[in-house]
């Protein structure tokens, strides 16, 4: 049996605080997907090398980010590279632990968006003249980016809602810390983390819809 | 017939009567269980032994409770942030979980008075020469996110304006980064940090000193408007206190001088 009374009026009070640590889990999603796609292009690449150790470290990269709980890769980014003396503040910690994951999914997407670009394409490039390099960075790639468009703009939506996993390696500055400190505070669980599910949810919504309007306008055939 | 319609408009009464006026005690004792939310995660007051089984001050605390309401007890395990769902969404009848009973808090919940009362102690990574609460300032502590300390001194650490203060979601996680170097320093309660340095687990770690916060009152919790709860669990406490029972939990899981629960001057 559920009767609660809810008082919104001082849960609303704490709201600029949330949107202050909305803010700093922008920060964290923005940066860990431009870091994400730089990486991942970067994987790609070298599992597109040929060269059998370069693959290797490409699909080690692609595998545990993919097949492990972000959770456990945020904590080895925190705990894990401390027992080797590496100390990582809470904002690092989260930030190379979804980069980390960001690139092995981001990875995948681009394997995908490379089986629908046919093969003969960079071989006309070469025909022109271009290297390999030249092949892939000028005739595949921006392809290869606009089909994995929509597919990134999930990943974002994925980054911003890990953001919450920060609260597990001391982070108390980003939306769900500030949350989960302003609960121990007032005991308004209910009306805090309501209102914080609301702002994740416009943030995600606004990311997608806004992907979907940059999708249609700048990909026109 | 007559006999018949009699009894069952009887029934009918009772059962009105029974539902209408049924509040949390009643329902407690109708249930036959008492469920308690406990943090086990808190020696000495909420742990498991080697069995897995909960113990603990607390755990005793909830079994004595449910012993002279004449139910069963049962130990809801649950992490300090989750208290106040278990209990809205009835998961847990009382929270015996070491809660402080902030002017804030009492606003949600109701509380019983204290029935417990902790002293803070700074425990410091020995490489950082902190010797003081003083000390620890301009370095990186951190506390369990939810608990009084955790409060005062993130409170603490913006007074200073420098340094920086890191909550951790777990009392192990604080002295992992403690030992690990991640943090300098940290306010635990006195019973914690003692408990923890003895326990081997964490290198370089040494409890420093005091910390000079108020006295940390904990009191038992239930939902705000089920006064009879309440008043029972004002009663209980003060029994258990009364009896001699406060003491001897105090002596078997803490040890050493029992903290008053009174406060001089005070009506209450």
């Amino acid at each position: 049996m559920f009767d609660y009374t809810f008082q919104w009026g001082q849960a609303m009070a704490r709201l600029p605080r949330m949107l202050d640590g909305a803010v700093v889990t922008m920060q964290i999603a923005v940066l860990s997907m431009a870091l994400g796609i730089a990486l991942a292009i970067l994987l790609t690449v070298l599992r597109l090398s040929g060269s059998r150790p370069l693959m290797a470290v490409a699909t080690t990269w692609v595998e545990i980010a993919r097949n492990t709980p972000a959770l456990f890769q945020i904590y080895m980014a925190h705990f894990g590279v401390a027992s080797f003396g590496l100390y990582l503040s809470p904002f690092a910690s989260i930030l190379v632990g979804i980069t980390f994951n960001n690139a092995g999914y981001l990875t995948e997407n681009f394997r995908g968006a490379l089986k629908a670009i046919p093969d003969t394409q960079s071989r006309a490039g070469r025909s022109l003249g271009m290297s390999q390099i030249q092949a892939f960075r000028y005739i595949v790639m921006p392809q290869m980016l606009r089909i994995s468009f929509l597919p990134m703009t999930n990943q974002m939506v994925w980054a911003i809602l890990m953001t919450s996993l920060g609260v597990t390696v001391g982070m108390n500055s980003d939306l769900y810390g500030v949350t989960q400190d302003l609960n121990a505070l007032t005991f308004r669980t209910f009306e805090l983390f309501a209102i914080a599910a609301v702002i994740f949810y416009v943030i995600t919504k606004t990311i997608t819809l806004g992907g979907r309007l940059i999708a249609s306008r700048l990909f026109r055939y | 017939m007559k006999k018949l319609t009699l009894l069952a408009a009887l029934a009918g009464l009772v059962g009105i009567a029974g539902t209408a006026q049924a509040d949390k005690l009643d329902d407690i004792m109708a249930s036959g269980t008492l469920r308690c939310a406990v943090v086990l995660d808190f020696p000495p007051m909420g742990m498991r032994d080697e069995n897995n089984e909960p113990i603990g001050f607390d755990v005793d605390y909830c079994r004595d409770l449910a012993a002279a309401l004449g139910v069963e007890a049962e130990i809801v395990e649950t992490p300090f942030p989750e208290r106040i769902p278990a209990l809205m969404s009835g998961r847990v009848d009382v929270g015996v979980a070491s809660t402080s009973d902030t002017l804030e808090r009492a606003k949600t919940v109701g509380f019983s008075i204290p029935y417990f009362a902790f002293e803070m102690a700074v425990t410091a990574n020995t490489g950082t020469g902190i010797s003081s609460y003083e000390g620890m300032k301009g370095f990186t502590v951190g506390a369990v996110a939810g608990t009084y300390e955790a409060i005062a001194l993130e409170a603490q650490v913006n007074e200073w304006g420098e340094g920086t203060f890191r909550p951790y979601q777990t009392q192990a996680d604080v002295f992992l980064a403690l030992s690990q170097g991640q943090l300098d320093a940290t306010v635990s309660t006195s019973t914690v940090a003692q408990a923890n340095v003895q326990s081997g687990n964490f290198e370089n770690i040494q409890v420093v000193g005091f910390a000079p916060f108020d006295t940390d009152y904990v009191a038992l919790f239930a939902r705000r408007d089920e006064y009879g709860l309440l008043n029972y669990l004002d009663l209980f406490v003060n029994q258990q206190i009364r009896t001699g029972r406060y003491e001897e939990l105090y002596e078997k899981w803490v040890g050493g001088e029992v903290p008053r629960l009174t406060i001089p001057n005070a009506h209450r």
